[in-house]
């Protein structure tokens, strides 16, 4: 079930992956070839050395694998929303798809494995697939039937696995050999067994462990399957005949995929927050495009601008994608504001403004970047440079806090501060001269100071990452008519005294 | 929706009335790099003059003008008549980028206006930001730094400069009230002119600050208010 991908020698050599554990270098994944010379999983390598001399072996790297997995599990989105990775045996990991009433779309159960076998050898994926009712049982089929594609005939499971060996009950390898220390090597066998019984031979956890494998193998115990991402709430998909290579292939089927997604939105009176165009590729990957939406919205045309604008370019087709698939990955119900009023029935112009704007915010972000748009949020401080957030848009402007004080605030902001050097006639008054930007600058008039204490409660840093310190603000004139914010950060002979108070440039006045 | 220009087209008529309504594109120049807050304000006031209007602001900055300039400070802006609500920031990383999203900011009819910092628009692109601005009924400025003698659509072509501040009524040490002096370089509808503009405290906007500009006054506003 592993790929080991295309570094891998010819299947008929024997070729094993190793992993160093406790115990030395020992075979973590292995070929039929070395399969059939009698190698095993968790053999130490000198052992195999000894057995098969020319033995090819290669480390194996189980984080890259999962990854590998994971994406290919993306791909498999396309046979059905809910993919799972499951990994409960290490080195033996594969995917779940949950199919329940869906094996239809693709032809029937027989052509849904045939086409799904067929699209990963395409992509050089050796695979054997199974469908069950239950994912412990296609687990098993998957993985120890005879034929690479079996189904077990809804109802007929516990037929259908009788014959499997014990592995594949997915148990963990102390289980299993005391099990073959009774004779019980296949499924079958446990069958006609007292539970009860079953469970207090095998001490500890062990004991339950095989009852509940098997109850899960059978459907008896539910076992939920854990996506590799929460289905999309919505989506609308299109299968290509022939594999699209050209983003205008792409493009021009995308107006009848976002209006079938549109009259899924609107049947439920929901408009989608976050978009994504997800093609299929023919070599086992997928590539998408996201776009966020700052206000829920249904119509196609805007989705359309969206996509458009975010570059379907961007979309990396390979060799071709054979499926393209638009989701909405969050929505939201339209408020009832949304249903706008026409011009000409009496309705203000305004009542659309609101959307206009949204779809003005969403052109913006999807060019630009998300966070490019933003809006500015009063927050509860009195250090300049904190006492507003700038948040991403959205139509409705952030709730703001009454104005506390009308003291002039610099209408332009250096944030952080630039250091300035002064030349002031009182240690603590305000400059008379200062150096910015390595021009000399004359103050003329000036007004200060406006003493703004540190914020001790917080343990951030001030300037130069010594702690933070009081700030004497001063609004100072030059003799050019300029208008700046100074500030000197530090008080005499006091605070930190090992460092002498620095004066910076915090904004400019108009 | 009725252009803000229409709304002061009576004003237009005597060449030696500061326009006070908004064309559709006007540009804000300035010669020195230093000037640029005045620049802004006076940007700002032109953006907000238009009555009772509600719509947002936008503004555009590209990422060297970010590091040069400081970042717009919503709390400054708020006296300047852009009401924190109204204000909109959009950071474009080129210059390129900003003016296309100017663009989409004035056909929108989302913004009552909108600002992109600029240091060379292709004369093409001022052509498509005076018709997206014509068809979203919003004001288009284009602050630039440094003089600009190039061909562009904007019908106004402004050179600021800061000026002096007027007197604090209670501390005659403090900076007092804003002034800067707009040069009107270029206009459609008349021969250039030059006032010195003064910061009004009860609209957050300029007047004419009577006595000091050569020419170019509103009589109107000299009878209208006391300048300290």
């Amino acid at each position: 079930m592993k790929a080991n991908g295309k570094d891998a020698p010819s299947p008929d050599a024997p070729f094993a992956l190793v992993e160093r554990g406790g115990r030395g270098l020992t075979l973590h994944a292995l070929n039929d070839a070395a399969r059939s010379l009698g190698l095993h999983r968790g053999q130490s390598h000198a052992d195999a050395c000894a057995i098969a001399p020319h033995l090819a072996s290669a480390p194996a790297e189980v984080e890259r694998d999962l990854e590998t997995l994971r994406r290919l599990a993306l791909w498999a989105e396309r046979f059905s929303p809910a993919v799972g990775v499951d990994t409960t045996l290490p080195a033996q990991e594969g995917l779940l798809l949950d199919m329940t009433g869906a094996a239809h779309l693709f032809g029937g159960e027989a052509d849904l494995l045939k086409d799904l076998r067929r699209r990963l050898a395409r992509a050089a994926i050796p695979a054997r697939a199974a469908i069950a009712d239950t994912p412990a049982g296609a687990w098993a089929l998957a993985r120890f039937s005879h034929d690479p594609e079996t189904i077990a005939p809804p109802g007929h499971l516990r037929e259908a696995i009788a014959g499997l060996p014990m592995e594949g009950l997915r148990l963990e390898p102390e289980a299993l050999v005391l099990l073959k220390r009774f004779g019980l090597k296949q499924i079958g066998d446990l069958y006609g067994l007292p539970r009860a019984g079953l469970a207090r031979r095998f001490r500890g956890v062990a004991g339950l462990r095989v009852v509940e494998r098997l109850d899960q193998a059978l459907g008896v115990a539910d076992e939920p399957l854990d996506p590799v991402r929460p289905a999309p709430l919505y989506r609308a998909g299109i299968v290509f005949a022939e594999p699209v290579t050209h983003v205008e292939g792409v493009s021009w089927r995308l107006p009848a995929l976002a209006r079938a997604l549109s009259q899924q939105l609107e049947r439920d009176g929901r408009g989608v927050r976050r978009l994504a165009l997800v093609g299929f590729r023919v070599d086992g990957r997928t590539t998408a495009i996201q776009a966020s939406l700052s206000a829920p919205a249904a119509a196609p045309d805007h989705m359309l601008r969206l996509l458009r604008e975010k570059g379907l370019e961007h979309l990396d087709l390979g060799f071709g994608i054979d499926a393209l698939m638009l989701c909405a990955r969050q929505a939201e119900p339209m408020s009832a504001r949304q249903g706008e009023m026409a011009p000409e029935m009496g309705g203000e112009p305004q009542v659309a403004q609101p959307q206009a704007l949204a779809a003005l915010i969403d052109r913006l972000e999807a060019r630009l970047g998300e966070g490019s748009v933003r809006r500015p949020q009063a927050r509860e401080s009195w250090i300049p440079e904190r006492s507003e957030a700038w948040v991403q848009a959205a139509p409705e402007a952030p709730s703001q806090p009454p104005a506390g004080d009308d003291r002039p605030r610099p209408i332009l902001l250096f944030d952080p501060p630039e250091p300035v050097e002064t030349l002031a006639e009182l240690p603590d008054g305000a400059p008379m001269r200062f150096t910015w930007r390595r021009a000399p600058r004359r103050v003329v008039k000036s007004q200060g100071p406006e003493r703004l204490s540190h914020e001790w409660w917080r343990s951030a840093p001030g300037l130069a990452n010594r702690p933070s310190r009081t700030r004497d603000y001063y609004r100072v004139e030059d003799d050019q008519g300029r208008r700046y914010w100074l500030f000197r950060e530090g008080l005499y002979g006091r605070e930190d005294a090992d460092h002498r108070p620095s004066w910076w440039l915090h904004g400019v006045f108009a | 929706m009725t252009p803000a220009s229409l709304l002061h087209r009576s004003e237009a008529l005597n060449p030696a009335v500061f326009p006070r309504g908004a064309e559709p594109l006007e540009e804000v120049g300035t010669d020195t790099p230093a000037d640029v807050a005045a620049a802004m304000a006076f940007a700002l006031s032109r953006l907000t003059s238009a009555p009772q209007e509600t719509r947002p602001v936008a503004l555009v900055t590209t990422a060297d003008w970010l590091a040069e300039r400081g970042r717009p400070f919503a709390g400054g802006m708020r006296d300047w008549g852009l009401g924190s609500g109204r204000l909109i920031w959009v950071r474009a990383r080129r210059e390129g980028e900003a003016l296309w999203a100017l663009e989409e900011v004035l056909k929108s009819g989302a913004a009552a206006g909108g600002l992109a910092v600029a240091a060379a628009p292709p004369f093409v692109t001022t052509r498509r930001l005076e018709f997206a601005a014509r068809e979203g009924g919003a004001v288009g400025i284009l602050l630039r730094a440094g003089p600009a003698g190039d061909l562009s659509a904007a019908r106004r072509r402004w050179r600021i400069a800061a000026r002096p501040s007027g007197l604090d009524a209670w501390d005659a040490a403090a900076p007092g009230n804003a002034r800067l002096r707009a040069e009107l370089l270029r206009r459609r509808d008349g021969p250039p002119g030059a006032w010195d503009l003064e910061r009004d405290d009860e609209t957050g906007g300029f007047r004419v600050a009577a006595g000091l500009a050569g020419h170019g006054v509103d009589e109107g506003e000299r009878q209208g208010r006391a300048v300290a």
